[in-house]
């Protein structure tokens, strides 16, 4: 475990890979602080660039643009009430209002103190929960991973909100997608229609550029509105007094901890993490009535919430191999291109390369800390470039980035069905996220369930009651059921 | 009546049964082991159940459409360009057509002929630089 853990650090201090991750948390920083550019979109279409790179460094590019942007989407959320990000969505509650009161560069200390804090503080959940989960995980047995990933699917319905159906079809969109290509167990080419371009099934990296890359500038597009001017003048003090950090910290180690827990729910993010931590510090805190106003506690417990999803995430992606929200189910595309799989086997087989992830995270969360309270400034006057450029440019380099992969002109094609039909789902509240989830657990689950009943010889029931993958079992049923009780009881209450 | 939340509907029901033809056409496996038609035969039965339960909420849906598609014409501006752009994929003069792709866009959205200009040529030379010397992809 030492000689592991002193290889992953100095694999971290090469000159290059530090090179790539400050590139990274720029680059991350740009996205975020550009409403309409998302960390998803910034992942995703830088992908394909990483191809070139060694796995460390490549990861450090990403995993510098994941920590840099989400942090940053809170630059816009608190100058002009526009969230860079969904995560920031609870930063402009407390952080406009903050700024409106001549307040701003206060607000935008916090952001970038608590939104490191929050990153912090998941990945020392990562580095103390990963091992043992995985340890545990390395039991599973193909039916295992069938009631895991079948589990991981029914979240789908959960994070879905309003629309559990829609929610549904879209996971089972992304399922049926990941059927085209060889048969997992017999290579009997399925939906391939004789094209041998289909046989190792649809490129998992350009679907992705078109779901969140072309289909998000689509929906800018006819979404048009005028951008806020960005108020001039100074922002003032940047850093909190000895006495606002006091009345913050509670509520960012709130933050920190449930953002944490919703990171690492499948398909659950940052968005989620951040609003349900704002409410319960709200909930919780004797002044009640500030939040909403200007609060810089409820700024705090959202941004750091916001921030800490990506350690949760992190955990589920690299223990389970499953996405914990959209980015890091691009990540898995990413580890994937470098050959390296996400899972339990990657703790026993590569855990130089984990600790590596680790100590990335953390510097990453550091430069993030430093670039918000040095950078505020420039960042703020990065929200002055008119939306066509930004448009112009994602959608070039979403194509360039789709055909570098492999040279491919059918994985541009791939990248511009998928922003299409990703811009026709969104404008019909038909949400992304399952049909990811989808694409990826899809083949995990096809392929364990039809192992396992090989192994069992076809017995069903002796398959599916083992103790864990019953386990699963109910807890599928739980999470399919249970948004729908709520969704009655919501209904049924303010009669 | 929501008719779009209907038509949603409609096409996945559509796209369930098409599926369902498909997966049955596949060897159904032997004997208890299911064979390579029985996952996308379990998930085309489910999207058609799920179809039907969404068309059933579309029809008892009293709200209406829902939200307006929004600026239809800019989309399918943006969405046309890009689909004629990638038609004349590896036809040569990359850095050329990608400028000229990008002029057509600035320009659709109101962005003056010189900033257009200026922008679509420091994109086009960037990402050829980039890509084409630097990563050394074939992009001609």
């Amino acid at each position: 475990m030492g000689a592991d853990l002193l290889a992953g650090l100095a694999a971290v201090f090469e000159w290059q890979t530090l090179g790539f991750l400050l590139a990274g948390v720029a680059l991350g920083s740009v996205f975020g602080a550009l409403p309409g550019l998302t960390a998803t979109m910034g992942v995703a279409v830088l992908t394909p660039l990483t191809f070139w790179l060694s796995a460390e460094q490549g990861l450090a590019m990403l995993l510098g643009i994941y920590g840099g942007a989400i942090p940053a989407g809170g630059i816009p959320a608190i100058l002009i009430n526009v969230p860079g990000t969904p995560a920031s969505i609870a930063t402009a509650w407390d952080g406009y209002p903050l700024s409106q009161q001549g307040r701003a560069g206060q607000a935008l200390g916090a952001n970038a103190i608590f939104s490191a804090l929050g990153q912090l503080t998941s990945i020392f959940f990562l580095a103390v929960a990963a091992f043992p989960i995985a340890a545990f995980a390395l039991r599973f047995g193909p039916a295992e991973y069938f009631g895991l990933a079948l589990f991981g699917i029914s979240l789908m319905a959960g994070v879905s909100g309003r629309y559990v159906v829609k929610g549904l079809l879209a996971g089972m969109l992304g399922l049926a997608v990941s059927t085209v290509g060889l048969d997992p167990m017999t290579a009997f080419p399925r939906f391939t229609f004789g094209q041998s371009e289909f046989l190792d099934g649809v490129s998992f990296v350009p679907v992705m550029i078109g779901l969140f890359g072309l289909a998000e500038v689509l929906v800018q597009i006819s979404e048009r509105h005028s951008k806020p001017e960005v108020p001039a003048g100074a922002l003032g003090r940047v850093l909190p007094s000895a006495s606002e950090a006091k009345t913050m910290l509670p509520s960012a180690a709130l933050g920190a901890g449930l953002g944490t827990l919703v990171g690492a729910v499948p398909a659950a993010g940052g968005d989620i993490g951040s609003v349900i931590a704002w409410e319960q510090a709200r909930r919780l805190s004797p002044e009640k009535g500030k939040f909403g106003k200007g609060s810089l506690a409820g700024l705090a417990a959202s941004c750091s919430a916001a921030n800490a999803a990506i350690g949760g995430a992190m955990t589920t992606m690299l223990t389970l191999g499953i996405p914990g929200d959209a980015v890091s189910a691009i990540l898995i595309g990413a580890l994937l291109i470098h050959g390296i799989q996400p899972g339990p086997l990657l703790f026993r087989d590569h855990r130089a390369f984990v600790f590596t992830l680790v100590f990335l995270m953390v510097l990453a969360a550091l430069l993030v800390m430093l670039l918000g309270l040095l950078g505020a400034r420039p960042l703020a006057r990065v929200l002055r470039v008119p939306d066509p450029w930004l448009w112009s440019g994602v959608t070039l380099l979403g194509a360039v980035g789709a055909y570098a992969l492999n040279n491919a002109v059918v994985d541009i094609w791939a990248m511009f069905i998928a922003g299409i039909a990703g811009f026709l789902l969104r404008k019909v509240n038909v949400p992304l996220g399952p049909l990811v989830l989808g694409l990826i657990l899809g083949p995990m689950m096809e392929a364990n369930l039809r192992r396992a009943l090989i192994l069992s010889r076809g017995d069903w029931l002796g398959t599916l009651t083992r103790p864990i993958v019953l386990f699963f079992l109910l807890a599928t049923l739980a999470s399919l059921v249970l948004p729908l009780i709520r969704r009655r009881q919501a209904e049924s209450g303010p009669r | 009546m929501n008719v779009r939340d209907a038509i949603l509907g409609g096409l996945f029901l559509a796209a369930g049964a098409a599926l369902s033809l498909g997966a049955a056409a596949l060897p159904p496996g032997a004997g208890e082991l299911p064979g390579p038609g029985f996952f996308p035969g379990t998930i085309a039965g489910i999207i058609v159940l799920l179809a039907c339960a969404q068309l059933y909420s579309a029809f008892r849906d009293r709200a209406g459409a829902g939200p307006a598609i929004g600026d239809i014409r800019g989309v399918g501006a943006a969405a046309g360009l890009l689909f004629v752009y990638l038609l004349l994929w590896g036809t040569g003069w990359f850095a050329l057509r990608t400028a000229v792709y990008l002029l057509l866009l600035l320009r659709f959205f109101g962005q003056g002929w010189k900033p257009a200009a200026a922008v679509s040529i420091t994109i086009a030379a960037a990402v050829t630089l980039a890509f084409q010397y630097g990563l050394r992809v074939s992009l001609e």
